[in-house]
């Protein structure tokens, strides 16, 4: 399901580049507000048509990712079916939850920085944009200022959890930046 | 079906009795199989099989365990080290027969299954050659039999011959299964006891909760489908309902039945903290019409009767979805809620689901369990809610001002990045004025507003707020009229539906008919993955479900036709 390819249409200097710092931008606000920092954008025509952020935590509702918001704000001034004609770019991989709902909207494809291990929809458990469904499959592609993505993450899980049942303590947790992938290992890496 | 049977009442009077008119559901309550159940990982690999003296047996084994010891990671405690002869599995049997025909010529032996991997074949054979059977008349030729008691020599000693076999890496996941590899692999055993914490739920959670729900579970999918008949009937959404119960007032309930001499079923409805039907036909996209707004007065919705997902307005407005942001928005209205919205003002509290933002768009049930149900008190009923005190007179000013007195009334909407629809009658509460979003460091500190008056406030909802601990739907059950789309997010305790959890495509077995659950996976469509979704070992949540399975079908809840998100 998976293969790296490097494309030179998608490299950070390009208009991919553009819209994916725009979701780091919305990353980075969740960060402030203390939200899990994840940010998206929605790409229709080449502009910007919807943007969100993680809100679970202020919203008191765990279905509020940044996917979702941003849809929100799309269909406030278009179609449904123009989502079918727009492009997602999310600094981390989508949830299963997102991808499902993704697909459902009939997403035309996703761009994402990071893959995300432990509820993934798209390759990171799951492959939910391209299994059996009554809904067309989507292609994603991954590595998108992969890093900014994990430091923004990283810069989250250092901070403890207030809201949780039992927070832990995290105190003298330093930020990791080191990253286990090859500096120049940058380009995007479609995933069929 | 009667579409004036659904008609939403005006009062909630009423509304109360056509809750307790609801007739529970008869029949059972199954488990919902894991994906590790349904589909067991499947892996195979080379082993080899050898034969011993059945004397040297524990030698054999101290022997190998020594020179080649046992990877923990697959300790293959399924597989059973020792096999007699006749008892060799059909393909393995085979080629033991053809190499030593002469049975009854045989040494007491047995054979022994060398662990997969084997690093050198030819350590193994000098490991193994002290255990080779000696045979009474092993050579080919039984004219020339030889004498048991001769030490074995190396002249004398036949050729250790090693068999290979297929040996299924994973235990089997149910004795029948153990039954087919013993005979064509190599022997297993099943065991029901171990420890299947990857696999399944705790055997004994699982069995407990089973018990728990069991007598409760057929009212409220009882329930969950009035709610889906509603909504469907309202011409607002497909006919799927969902129904948040919370267990700790289960408990209360049952509790105080016997103490306060009441028959605990009377008190099922109040356990009930929210419910939500389907409205996915009632979203208006960039401002025109909804699917509903096409049809007016038209229900179920003529959408209802294909698939089409330009139709399908969104899984924000499924019903699952649509419950937990009531449950959302119950604890965000809590006068004591600790975040302060004002705090977050560069940001809205976007309603994905536009629904829940507008004034009156709660269905009839949605209402009365959101806000009525818990509230009506009973005489010396202490599961009832009363107002307490505490929490209406001791608020302090300035939380006090972000409870609505209307649950319908105006969210708070302050961002100009995300323009969130505004309800048109905003007099009782005004929104707060919105600063520009840009920045959030430099934002001016928010307004301060009137202290609002709370008269009439609604009193508090069961739902437990974050100050008592009530943290997104955690240690919640819900029970849904289908079984839920692959979005199911639940952080819930327990999930109840009437159909199998976890299929990305809805296709409604919603109740299946009596004793059809227990097939391995035979309802499964193959047009659709089973993701099993409720308990996977790699995701970091989890949560137990199961199927409520109906004595008889229900007449007034045929299956879907066609296939949708549920």
């Amino acid at each position: 399901m998976e293969q790296e390819v490097n494309s030179p249409v998608i490299r950070e200097d390009s208009r991919h580049g553009y819209f994916m710092k725009q979701a780091l931008a919305m990353g980075e606000k969740a960060l402030a507000t203390g939200e899990t920092p994840v940010g998206c954008v929605l790409v229709y025509n080449d502009k910007i048509v919807g943007s969100g952020m993680n809100d679970t935590n202020r919203s008191m509702n765990g279905t509020r990712h940044a996917e979702f918001l941003a849809i929100a704000e799309m269909l406030q001034t278009y179609p449904k079916s123009a989502i079918k004609e727009t492009d997602l770019y999310v600094t981390v991989e989508p949830c299963i939850m997102c991808t499902a709902a993704l697909r459902q909207y009939g997403i035309r494809s996703v761009f994402f920085g990071t893959h995300n291990e432990r509820f993934g929809g798209v390759g990171g458990v799951l492959t939910v944009h391209s299994d059996k469904s009554i809904d067309p499959p989507y292609p994603v592609y991954v590595g998108l200022y992969r890093k900014e993505a994990i430091t923004l993450l990283r810069q989250f899980y250092i901070q403890e959890n207030e809201k949780a049942p039992n927070p832990r303590p995290k105190k003298n947790r330093a930020l990791n930046t080191t990253f286990d992938f090859e500096e120049d290992d940058q380009d995007f890496m479609p995933i069929i | 079906m009667d579409a004036s049977t659904h008609d939403a009442p005006s009062a909630s009077a009423s509304m109360r009795d056509i809750v307790e008119a609801i007739q529970p559901l008869d029949g059972h309550v199954v488990p919902i199989k894991s994906i590790q159940e349904v589909n067991p990982p499947e892996g195979y690999d080379d082993a080899y099989v050898a034969e011993v003296d059945i004397k040297s047996a524990s030698r054999v084994i101290k022997a190998l365990d020594a020179a080649f010891p046992r990877d923990s990671s697959l300790p293959l405690n399924h597989l059973r080290r020792f096999c007699k002869r006749d008892k060799l599995p059909e393909s393995v049997k085979q080629f033991v027969d053809e190499a030593y025909p002469q049975k009854s010529s045989m040494a007491p032996s047995i054979f022994i299954l060398l662990g997969i991997s084997l690093p050198d074949l030819e350590a193994v054979r000098t490991l193994l050659e002290p255990f080779i059977p000696v045979p009474r008349a092993r050579s080919h030729s039984p004219q020339e039999p030889q004498e048991t008691s001769t030490p074995s020599s190396p002249e004398q000693s036949p050729e250790l011959t090693l068999f290979r076999t297929k040996i299924p890496i994973y235990p089997p996941a149910s004795a029948k299964v153990a039954d087919v590899w013993s005979a064509s692999l190599w022997p297993v055993t099943f065991n029901p006891a171990a420890s299947r914490s990857t696999v399944a739920p705790n055997p004994q959670t699982l069995n407990r909760d089973q018990k728990s729900i069991e007598p409760r579970a057929g009212y409220y999918v009882s329930l969950a489908r009035e709610v889906a008949l509603e909504a469907k009937q309202s011409g607002r959404g497909r006919g799927v309902g969902a129904v948040i119960v919370d267990p700790r007032i289960e408990a209360q309930i049952d509790e105080k039945a016997w103490e306060e001499g009441y028959n605990s079923r009377e008190r099922w409805p109040q356990a009930v903290v929210a419910v939500a039907g389907d409205c996915r036909f009632a979203r208006s996209e960039a401002g025109g019409p909804s699917q509903m707004d096409r049809h007016p007065g038209i229900a179920p919705n003529p959408a209802c009767e294909t698939y089409n997902s330009d139709h399908e307005g969104g899984p924000d407005l499924h019903a699952l979805m649509r419950a937990v942001e009531l449950v959302a928005r119950s604890r965000r209205e809590d006068p004591e809620n600790e975040v302060d919205l004002a705090a977050m003002a560069c940001q809205p509290i976007v309603h994905t689901d536009p629904q829940l933002s507008k004034p009156n768009q709660l269905s009839a049930f949605e209402k009365y369990f959101l806000y009525e149900a818990g509230s009506h008190v009973i005489d010396d009923d202490s599961t009832s809610y009363r107002p307490s005190p505490a929490t209406s007179c001791q608020v302090s000013p300035r939380k006090r001002k972000f409870a609505q007195p209307n649950p319908e009334a105006a969210p708070i909407s302050l961002d100009t990045l995300t323009e969130v629809e505004l309800p048109p009658s905003t007099t009782t509460t005004p929104p707060l004025p919105a600063p520009p979003a840009s920045d959030p460091a430099s934002l001016p500190p928010a307004p301060q507003e009137p202290i609002e008056e709370s008269g009439n406030a609604l009193p508090t909802s069961r739902i437990r707020s974050r100050a008592e601990g009530g943290y997104l739907c955690t240690s919640l059950d819900v029970y849904l009229s289908h079984e839920p789309c692959i979005l199911i997010y639940p952080r819930a305790g327990r999930l109840k539906s009437g159909g199998l959890a976890s299929g990305p495509v809805e296709t409604q077995k919603a109740v299946l008919a009596n004793g059809d659950v227990d097939a391995d996976a035979s309802h499964l469509r193959e047009d659709r993955e089973y993701y099993g979704l409720h308990w996977r070992k790699e995701l970091n949540w989890r949560a137990l479900g199961f199927e409520f399975v109906e004595d008889e079908a229900d007449e007034n809840f045929p299956p879907e036709p066609i296939a949708f998100h549920a």
